[in-house]
């Protein structure tokens, strides 16, 4: 009869929820300040990969069908949640405003097309950023 | 020239890849709900592309 008893399984390297950390908020500036940034920092490339590429084709097909980029204007509501999702974008966003990228009026349909590609852009970094955020602090598993 | 109809499956497949490493934990999970994503996106595309057709004619 085995009387060895087996030891006890070793915990996995996980995150403990509510633990303080700097790391959490560190990939979720990076990640809103570049695309994919909180993954890579997570040692995830793959994923980070993939999110740079998705949000970057989406702002440079916005950009492509001369899509709106917005700026503060807190007169229009419209033009403030327009603003506001086009920020999703980090820096992306401030190279399209510095560079005078993209175009300050919708000019057509394919403009307006433009116009939410670089929002809808900016709302899918947002979702990145986020999704870095709970990977750090332990929220979601993997 | 993107048309219509290409900017929006490029919408749906970028979109999708998003929606499917965020959403899901496993990548083969990751997977099959950006897959499932594009089909609904795509496939809402075309719906509503017909019914716009149908009520016009």
């Amino acid at each position: 009869m085995a009387t060895a008893q087996q030891a006890p399984a070793k915990p996995m390297a996980q995150r403990i929820p509510g633990e303080k950390s700097y790391l959490p908020a560190l990939v979720l500036v990076a990640g809103w300040l570049i695309p994919g940034s909180g993954h890579l920092l997570l040692g995830k490339w793959v994923r980070a990969l993939l999110l740079f590429g998705s949000v970057l084709g989406m702002y440079l097909i916005g950009l492509g069908l001369l899509g709106k980029v917005y700026t503060p204007n807190l007169s229009d509501i419209l033009a403030t949640l327009g603003f506001l999702g086009q920020l999703g974008m980090g820096l992306l966003y401030f190279i399209a405003r510095w560079f005078g990228l993209g175009a300050t009026s919708m000019v057509n349909t394919l403009s307006d097309y433009g116009t939410k590609f670089l929002i809808v852009a900016g709302l899918l970094n947002i979702i990145s950023a986020v999704d870095a955020h709970s990977l750090a602090n332990g929220r979601k598993a993997s | 020239m993107l048309t219509h109809f290409s900017a929006a499956v490029l919408f749906a497949f970028f979109a999708s890849v998003v929606f499917g490493i965020t959403q899901r934990s496993q990548p083969r999970k990751m997977f099959h709900f950006g897959a499932y994503c594009f089909v609904l996106f795509v496939g809402g595309v075309i719906a509503a592309s017909w019914l716009m057709w149908a009520i016009k004619h």
